[in-house]
């Protein structure tokens, strides 16, 4: 019975690795947060959550036509009501798994204003995009998320600036003097 | 008065049963059975509907907080990726 329950846990662990392209280990983070969320939406949950999706309302239609390349979907978002709660360290064991061949960076920004840094790397299987994973900082906010799936790469654009949020246009350029 | 209610008058006119008609039909009622289910089944009947209607709640419950997740989650990411997105645009502006 016992080497059942272990054989089972075990099963258990694997599937929701494979399922995941990297770990996470945020646990630490949570007890410090205000405001969290923790996330995991495998492809047995986004097909039964697909089936409620109102192909009248906008974003939901939206989401519903990006579900079919769509193997999961992994968040773990912590907000802090002080600065200092998280470290770099937390950011560079996530970041170190993100590393060729597998996966590649594809873009990373830094804002001087907020201090807010988001790096985009990208999972590359055959010459196919099999997953992305987002790393988000702010001072006060980490965000890591895994959308895993044959995603195309173009379903990336469309993913920014939908869901209720407005497509932000880019500030004009500062003009040299 | 004319035909149609003399036809009528005739034919709702009282007419004494034929001999033996009380017998008869109480001989009949005697032999005919009546059909009862049993409680317990009408009970085990109503508590599948329940558990029916129930089981089918509990999935639209599920199913509506799964998609709440699932937005939730695409907010996330399509946030953060608008945040990049609009970021390059002004680096290559």
């Amino acid at each position: 019975m016992r080497i059942i329950g272990i054989a089972a846990l075990g099963c258990g662990m694997a599937a929701l690795l494979w399922a995941q392209q990297f770990k996470f280990n945020l646990d630490h983070l949570a007890a410090k947060a205000s405001n969290k969320v923790d996330l995991s939406l495998n492809k047995d949950m986004l097909q039964f959550a697909g089936k409620f999706l109102n192909s009248k309302d906008p974003d939901e239609a939206k989401a519903k036509g990006l579900l079919n390349g769509l193997e999961g979907i992994y968040i773990r978002s912590f907000e802090f009501a002080k600065e200092g709660a998280w470290s770099q360290a937390d950011l560079d064991q996530v970041r170190n798994q993100l590393k060729a061949p597998e996966w590649g960076r594809i873009v990373g920004v830094q804002s001087a204003e907020d201090k807010e840094n988001v790096e985009v790397f990208v999972r590359t299987e055959s010459g196919k995009v099999t997953g992305i994973a987002v790393l988000a900082t702010e001072p006060l906010e980490f965000t890591v998320a895994n959308v895993v799936g044959n995603i195309p790469l173009e379903s990336l654009a469309d993913l920014g600036g939908q869901f209720g949020l407005p497509r932000m246009k880019a500030a004009p350029a500062k003009k040299k003097d | 008065m004319d035909w149609l209610e003399e036809e009528l008058k005739s034919a709702l006119n009282r007419k004494e049963p034929s001999p033996g008609f009380e017998a008869r039909v109480a001989g009949a009622a005697r032999h005919q059975k009546v059909v009862t289910m049993p409680r317990r089944w009408v009970a085990a009947a109503a508590a599948v509907i329940v558990l029916a209607g129930a089981g089918e709640a509990y999935r639209w419950h599920r199913g509506q907080e799964t998609k709440e997740q699932l937005m939730l989650a695409m907010r996330i990411t399509g946030g953060k990726l608008n945040r990049v997105q609009m970021q390059v645009s002004g680096t290559r502006q």
